[in-house]
């Protein structure tokens, strides 16, 4: 056994052990088969492979086939309402209220810094409708850093910035969006153009009526819960009506945007936790926030274990399930 | 497994049409059929090998040790045969339907041949 061999054995270990004793010889002699004479380490695409089979082949020997797809449709909707909410915040931007009112300078003709992620978030929705996933992707990824470097950045430069209570949502909304199908129809590459679209043109119009803020006061505690509890009503409604048609992914996508809608809800859920007078306090976001970013990923673990048990897939005796080590 | 097939998919039972083929054949085949375009890395092809040996379009037809490896020789399954036709015959009638409508547009777009001004007189 050369080098070459023992490496790539090692990365078979992402497969169920039962499964690696199968099927691990014709796996790896294939990809020996492929490789350079004098080649001695896996190349990074054939270990993403292996680790992305193994992961699969786990869900599947669990009975959780449909897990993979229900995220990707999750991640349709994370990134129709990432680009929503950049159309609102994007817009709101461009309509900085008196400096009076404000307490602080504004940053040129913008509210604050958050104007560059906002641009970049809408960007990222463009190309997701004209480019294939691939390059979404790192569309996507781009506007993910420049959301989280935008605190840091901010404080570096002395001005103002969107709070954290809207941009953490956005990362999380952003970071299951990395998820998206690789070839999702075109209608479906349009959604998150056209919802960013909407929610421009409804701000303006509200900005016009003068009902529209800043990001403080009712927009926080009001607006992003309610989008939260839109998100988790849309992905009911999806599970239902998949579920009509025996398609079952749409309870994995209801359960996976646990987590995003909790994160939009977290300004509403700590109003609600803490004392009943004054103003929600930095701890309080901050001990809500952690709660949701546990309790969101449990409830998808959980489910994964409830389902786990319930599989139908006799595990061979005695052997635990290959996903979460539940025993028959 | 219903219709439309996926490419990888389509391509695979393509392959295995014309004969039983282990993991490291069909990969070349794939990329073969494909111009290239699809490129299937072993961790995905067993997977896909696996859901369609479940759904019954595939089945394991011998094995064999070369060089001290195992290759496990695939076949098309009566089933397969059934889906890969039906699915070749689909797609047959697509793009019949769409070289109808283009050369229909082709021939519109032609630009008429101008006549003489008072004709042949």
């Amino acid at each position: 056994m050369n080098d070459l061999e023992r490496r790539y054995l090692r990365l078979l270990r992402a497969y169920p052990a039962d499964y690696r004793r199968a099927r691990g010889a014709e796996i790896v002699g294939t990809y020996l088969d492929l490789a350079a004479p004098e080649q001695r380490w896996p190349a990074p695409a054939d270990a993403a492979d292996l680790v992305r089979g193994g992961l699969r082949q786990r869900l599947r020997a669990a009975g959780v086939t449909d897990l993979i797809p229900g995220v990707r449709l999750a991640a349709l909707l994370a990134l129709v309402t990432a680009s929503a909410l950049a159309g609102v915040w994007g817009t709101a931007e461009l309509h900085p209220p008196p400096v009076e009112w404000w307490g602080a300078p504004h940053v040129g003709p913008f509210v604050s810094l958050g104007v560059v992620a906002w641009a970049a978030w809408l960007l990222a929705a463009v190309v997701i409708a004209v480019a294939p996933s691939r390059v979404a992707r790192w569309a996507i990824t781009l506007a993910l850093l420049l959301t989280i470097a935008l605190p840091l950045v901010a404080a570096a430069l002395d001005v103002l910035r969107p709070p954290l209570m809207v941009l953490l949502p956005q990362v999380v909304l952003g970071l299951l969006g990395l998820a998206l199908p690789d070839r999702p129809s075109r209608v479906i590459r349009l959604a998150p153009a056209l919802s960013a679209l909407l929610a421009v043109v409804a701000t303006e119009f509200l900005v016009g009526l003068d009902a529209v803020g800043t990001y403080y006061g009712a927009t926080l505690e009001v607006f992003l819960p309610t989008v939260g509890g839109l998100l988790l009503v849309v992905g009911a409604l999806l599970a239902v009506g998949l579920a009509l048609g025996r398609d079952t992914r749409g309870g994995w996508t209801l359960v996976t945007l646990l987590t995003p809608a909790g994160f939009l809800a977290v300004p509403g859920l700590a109003d609600n936790f803490g004392p009943a007078y004054g103003a929600i306090t930095f701890a309080e976001l901050a001990v809500t926030a952690v709660v949701v970013a546990l309790a969101g990923p449990a409830a998808l673990l959980l489910a994964v274990v409830f389902r786990c048990r319930r599989t139908s897939t006799p595990q061979p005796s005695g052997q635990p399930c290959p996903t979460c080590g539940a025993r028959a | 497994m219903d219709t439309p097939l996926r490419e990888p998919t389509f391509l695979i039972l393509t392959a295995l049409a014309a004969q039983p083929m282990h993991g490291y054949g069909l990969i070349g085949e794939v990329a073969a059929l494909s111009d290239n375009r699809v490129s299937l890395r072993p961790g995905t092809l067993y997977g896909a090998l696996d859901r369609l040996v479940d759904a019954g379009l595939v089945e394991v037809d011998r094995e064999e040790v070369v060089d001290g490896r195992l290759r496990r020789y695939y076949r098309l399954s009566p089933g397969g045969e059934t889906t890969l036709s039906t699915e070749t015959e689909r797609l047959r009638r697509n793009v019949e339907a769409a070289t109808t409508r283009l050369s229909k547009r082709t021939r519109a777009a032609l630009p008429t041949t101008p006549r003489t001004a008072g004709g042949l007189a």
